[in-house]
C-alpha cells in the first residue's frame, strides 16, 4: 500500500504536500514553481533556477554553499526545468540523510528545509538590490553549454529538432530552457523581476517525502509565504489534434548511425481514463520488451537495437524512435507503421494486452519503493482533478479492454517524421 | 550449506550470505515493507576475458566483444525467448557486460518466485545455432553504431587506448563489426562452459523477499556444478602508459575531455583502500574543492565535470573528465594540484567533510533494491562486503588518506583523451 498524500493550502495558491514514510534512509523537499511556457520568459526562468541554487545570503558564495551539504553528509540541493504541457515546471529540491542516521544529533531534515527556503526566498543580492554579477554570468555559461551538449546525445537531439518542428506554431515548441540567445541576453534587472514575478505569480506545489513529522517544514514555508503578496496566475495547457498533412523532413550529419523520430498526435489528455487506454496502447507498440516494436522490428528484422514509443498524456503527443543504418530509414519508418495499421485494425493478441498491462502495473508499484520514486508519482498527477493512489490507477489500467486499446489506436495522426542521416565518421 | 548473517549495527540493517550446495554464493537482503524485489545473477566474465583456459588444459583466445554477445544471446532458448515468460511475470528484466562480469536482473512487484524460476532456468540453458547466432549480428552492430556516436564513449575508450598497451581493457566491451563477425555457436558454448559454472557466479536478491523463499527455489532450479579451475591470461602490462595525448574530431558542440591516471594494478584494492581513495577524490575534485572552484572560475570546466576511480582485474585508473572548452589547460591545472597538495599536504577540515559526506553517500545508496544488489555482486567479486565498505569510510585517518595520495595520481603518468568538432583549437 502506498502511504498516502496530505494536501494541506498554506497561501494562496500555495500548496503544501506531505507523504510520512519510514522506510527510507533519506528525505527530499521540493518546492515546485510553475509557471505559463513562453518564448520570452523560458530562458530568464531557466537561469534563475541556477542563480537561486548556486548561494544564497546564509551561504553567499558556490564553495561555502557546497561545503555546507557535504557536512550534512552529502546532502543535495538542485534545480531541474521541465515542460509539462503548456507550462514551465521549476522545481528547486533538497535531499539528505534522514534524522536517524545521523552521526551528532543534529536534525538535517530541519537544516535542509531552512537551506531550501534560503535559497528561495533570500537570494545573494549585491548593494544594489540585485544578484551577484559573477554568480550569474557562471549560471549562465553553466546554462549555455547544457543547451549546446544536447546537441551531443544524438537521440535527445533528434527528439528535441522533430518536437520543435511538430509543434512550431505552438507554446509547447518552446524548449525548456528557451534559447541560447536568450539566455545570453537575459540582465541582472531581467532576473530579479523574473523573481519577484515567480514568487507572486507562481502556482506552487511543495513535497515533502520523510520520516519525521513534515509540520516544521510546513510552518517555515508558511512564514516565508505570508510575506508575499500573491496573485498566482491561471495556466491552460492545451492539446491539440489538427494535422494538416505528415510534414516529412531532415538533416544530415557526421554520424554512423541514423535517427528516426516519428511524431503521431492522439488528441488524448486529461482524462484518466481515456488516458489510461492511451497509455496502454503505447506500452502494447512499443513500451516494452514484449511490445510489437520491440518484437517484430527489432528481434524480427534485426533492423535496429533500440525502437520505442512515448506518450506524452499532457499533450497527447505519441514518439516513436529508432536508430538504423542511413538505407533503413524508410524501410523502418514503414515497418513501424505498419505495427500502427495492424493495431488499427485490431491485431492485438491477448499476451501483448496482457504483458503490457503487467509491465505498466509493475512500474507503477515498483514507484513506491524510492523517495524520488514517491515524488514523480504524485508530481506527476499535479495538474489532475485529484491525486490517484498506485492502487486505484493500477486497477483503471487492468480494466482496459483491447477494443479500447483499438479505439486509442485510431485516434493515432501521423504527424511529422524526422530522418538525421547519417554521413559516416571520418576516421 | 552455509548461511552467515552480515549485520551493520549502526544502519540496523542486515542481509544473509548463503553458500548453495551447487556451488552458486547466493546473497540476500531483504527489505522491509518495500513492493519490489530486485534479482541479480551474475558471472565473474566480462570482455576482458578473451584468453583462458579450463583446468590448465589448451590455451584458447575468443574474439573481442564475445561475452556481450553471448549475453544477448543467452535470452533465447529452444522453446523461447526469456523476455516472452517475463512478459507473462510482468517482470523488468535487463542484462548488462562490463569488463569484468556480466550480469542478468529482472525488478518485480508480483510473483517474484516465478521470476525467478525464469532467470535460473535460462541462465543454465544456453540455446545458439548458426541462425540465432547471425540474427543478432543486425542488431548488435546497430548497438555498436549507436556507441560510436557517442563522444563519451568515444573519448574514455581513445583514452583507455593510449593508455594501455596489451591489457583488453583497451577494447570496446562490444567488440567491433568486424569481430563479431567471427563469432559462432560453437565458440559461444566454449565461453559458456567455462565462465557459466555457478561457481563462479552469485546471486544477489533485496526487497520483500525472504532467505527460505529465495534458497527453496534455488534447491529446484539450480544443476549442481563440478568446480573447475579457471585460469585468464592477460599479457604482462607495463606500469607506463602508451601516449599521454590524443584526440578525435567529432560533432559535439563542445570538446570533451578524460585525464587517467594509470594506477599499479597487480591486485585489485581492499575496503580500506577503497575508502580512502573516495574520500581523497571527493577532497581533491568535488564541488566543495579548491581545484573545483578555481577550475570553474577560469570557465575551465561546467557542471558535467566528474571523476572516479576506475578499478578491475589488471587494471587501475583515476579518471577526471567533463566537457571543457580548453581541456589541455584544464588537464595542466588539475596536474599542477595534485603536485601542489602532495607538497602542502591535505587540509583536515577538507577531511571531515569529505568523510561525512562518502558515509550519507554510502547510507543513502541503501534505499534502493538495485543499488543495494549491484553492489553486493561487484563487492563479491573483488573479495569485498559491502558493510566492511562502510566501517572502513568510518575508520579512515587524515594519514591513510594522506599516505594513499602518495601511491596514486602520478602527474607523468596519464593520458589526455579529447574529442572534439574539427574546427575547434583545444
Amino acid at each position: 500500500m502506498m502511504n498516502a498524500i496530505k494536501v494541506e493550502r498554506i497561501a494562496d495558491g500555495v500548496y503544501f504536500n506531505s507523504v510520512r514514510d519510514s522506510r527510507f534512509k533519506t528525505m527530499r523537499i521540493t518546492a515546485n514553481l510553475i509557471l505559463p511556457l513562453c518564448a520570452e520568459t523560458a530562458s530568464e526562468n531557466a537561469l534563475l533556477a541556477g542563480v537561486l541554487t548556486r548561494s544564497c545570503r546564509a551561504y553567499p558564495d558556490f564553495t561555502a554553499l557546497s561545503r555546507r551539504l557535504a557536512y550534512l553528509y552529502g546532502a543535495d540541493l538542485s534545480f531541474a526545468v521541465h515542460k509539462i504541457g503548456d507550462r514551465q515546471l521549476i522545481s528547486i529540491t533538497v535531499s539528505g540523510l534522514d534524522d536517524r542516521y545521523a552521526l551528532g544529533d543534529e536534525s538535517v531534515a530541519r537544516e535542509l528545509s531552512l537551506l531550501l527556503c534560503c535559497a528561495i526566498f533570500e537570494p545573494n543580492f549585491n548593494a544594489d538590490g540585485l544578484f551577484v554579477a559573477s554568480d550569474v554570468e557562471q549560471e549562465r555559461r553553466q546554462l549555455l553549454d547544457t543547451i549546446e551538449a544536447e546537441f551531443n546525445d544524438k537521440r535527445l537531439y533528434a527528439n528535441a529538432r522533430m518536437i520543435s518542428e511538430m509543434c512550431s506554431g505552438e507554446c509547447y515548441g518552446v524548449r525548456r530552457f528557451g534559447t541560447a540567445e536568450q539566455v545570453a541576453a537575459v540582465t541582472a534587472e531581467q532576473l530579479v523581476e523574473a523573481w519577484k514575478r515567480m514568487l507572486k505569480t507562481s502556482q506552487v506545489q511543495i513535497m515533502y517525502i520523510g520520516d519525521s513529522s513534515p509540520d516544521r517544514v510546513k510552518e517555515v514555508f508558511s512564514d516565508a509565504f505570508a510575506k508575499i503578496e500573491r496573485q498566482p496566475s491561471e495556466i491552460v495547457s492545451t492539446a491539440s489534434y489538427d494535422v494538416a498533412g505528415v510534414m516529412e523532413f531532415g538533416d544530415e550529419m557526421e554520424l554512423s548511425q541514423s535517427k528516426l523520430v516519428m511524431g503521431f498526435r492522439t488528441g488524448i489528455s486529461g482524462d484518466a481514463d481515456e488516458v489510461n487506454r492511451a497509455r496502454l496502447m503505447c506500452a502494447v507498440l512499443g513500451g516494452t520488451v514484449s511490445s510489437k516494436l520491440f518484437l517484430n522490428v527489432r528481434e524480427k528484422q534485426s533492423l535496429c537495437y533500440y525502437c520505442a514509443s512515448r506518450y506524452d498524456r499532457q499533450k497527447g503527443i505519441m514518439v516513436v524512435d529508432s536508430g538504423v543504418e542511413n538505407a533503413n530509414l524508410e524501410r523502418t519508418r514503414d515497418a513501424i507503421l505498419k505495427e500502427i495499421e495492424d493495431m488499427k485494425n485490431g491485431v492485438i493478441s491477448d499476451f501483448e494486452l496482457e504483458s503490457a498491462k503487467l509491465a505498466v502495473i509493475n512500474s507503477f508499484r515498483s514507484s513506491n519503493d524510492t523517495v524520488g520514486g514517491i515524488e514523480s508519482w504524485y508530481s506527476s498527477q499535479l495538474f489532475d482533478k485529484n491525486y490517484l493512489s498506485i492502487e486505484q490507477l493500477s486497477d483503471s489500467v487492468d480494466a482496459v479492454t483491447k477494443d479500447e486499446v483499438v479505439e486509442a489506436a485510431k485516434m493515432l495522426k501521423l504527424d511529422t517524421v524526422y530522418m538525421l542521416r547519417g554521413t559516416g565518421v571520418s576516421e | 550449506m552455509k548461511i552467515t548473517e552480515i549485520k551493520s549495527d549502526a544502519l540496523g540493517d542486515s542481509y544473509k550470505r548463503i553458500e548453495h550446495p551447487s556451488g552458486l554464493t547466493i546473497y540476500v537482503y531483504p527489505k522491509e515493507g518495500y513492493n519490489s524485489a530486485y534479482a541479480i545473477i551474475g558471472t565473474k566474465y566480462g570482455s576482458i576475458n578473451t584468453c583462458f583456459s579450463l583446468d590448465g588444459g589448451e590455451k584458447i583466445t575468443v574474439p573481442d566483444g564475445i561475452a556481450h554477445y553471448l549475453e544477448h544471446k543467452l535470452f533465447e532458448s529452444e522453446d523461447g525467448d526469456a523476455f516472452a515468460r517475463y512478459a507473462q511475470t510482468g517482470a523488468n528484466a535487463n542484462a548488462y557486460t562490463s569488463f569484468e562480469k556480466t550480469c542478468y536482473l529482472f525488478s518485480c512487484t508480483d510473483r517474484f518466485e516465478d521470476s525467478l524460476e525464469i532467470l535460473l532456468d535460462f541462465v543454465q540453458s544456453p540455446y545458439f545455432t548458426a541462425e540465432t547466432v547471425a540474427k543478432e549480428q543486425g542488431i548488435i552492430g546497430q548497438e555498436i553504431k549507436m556507441y560510436d556516436d557517442s563522444p563519451d564513449w568515444r573519448v574514455m575508450f581513445n583514452m583507455l587506448e593510449k593508455m594501455y598497451h596489451r591489457h583488453p581493457v583497451r577494447i570496446d566491451i562490444a567488440g567491433t563489426v568486424e569481430s563479431i563477425a567471427e563469432i559462432t555457436a560453437e565458440k559461444l558454448y566454449q565461453c559458456y562452459n567455462t565462465f557459466y559454472n555457478l561457481n563462479n557466479m552469485a546471486l544477489c536478491v533485496a526487497g520483500n523477499v525472504t532467505a527460505e523463499q529465495v534458497v527453496s527455489i534455488c534447491d529446484r532450479m539450480l544443476k549442481p556444478c563440478e568446480k573447475h579451475e579457471i585460469t585468464n591470461y592477460f599479457e604482462d602490462e607495463p606500469y607506463e602508459i602508451v601516449e599521454p595525448y590524443v584526440e578525435q574530431d567529432f560533432s559535439v558542440a563542445m570538446p570533451m575531455f578524460n585525464l587517467g591516471f594509470k594506477e599499479r594494478a597487480e591486485r585489485e584494492l581492499n575496503v580500506n583502500e577503497l575508502a580512502e581513495t573516495e574520500i581523497l577524490l571527493s577532497m581533491l575534485a568535488s564541488p566543495t574543492a579548491p581545484l573545483y572552484r578555481e577550475l570553474m572560475d577560469n570557465n575551465l570546466i561546467n557542471s558535467s565535470f566528474s571523476y572516479e576511480l576506475f578499478e578491475g582485474p589488471g587494471y587501475c585508473a583515476v579518471i577526471f573528465g567533463g566537457e571543457s572548452r580548453a581541456p589541455k589547460q584544464a588537464a595542466e591545472m588539475i596536474k599542477e594540484y595534485i603536485e601542489k597538495v602532495r607538497k602542502e599536504g591535505l587540509d583536515p577540515e577538507d577531511f571531515e567533510i569529505a568523510k561525512r559526506s562518502a558515509y550519507g553517500d554510502n547510507v543513502s545508496s541503501l534505499n534502493n533494491v538495485s543499488s543495494i544488489a549491484n553492489n553486493i555482486m561487484s563487492y563479491h567479486f573483488n573479495g569485498n562486503e559491502l558493510f566492511s565498505y562502510l566501517d572502513a569510510i568510518g575508520s579512515v585517518t587524515l594519514e591513510d588518506v594522506s599516505r594513499r595520495l602518495g601511491e596514486i595520481l602520478n602527474v607523468e603518468n596519464c593520458t589526455l583523451s579529447v574529442v572534439k568538432n574539427a574546427e575547434q583549437e583545444v
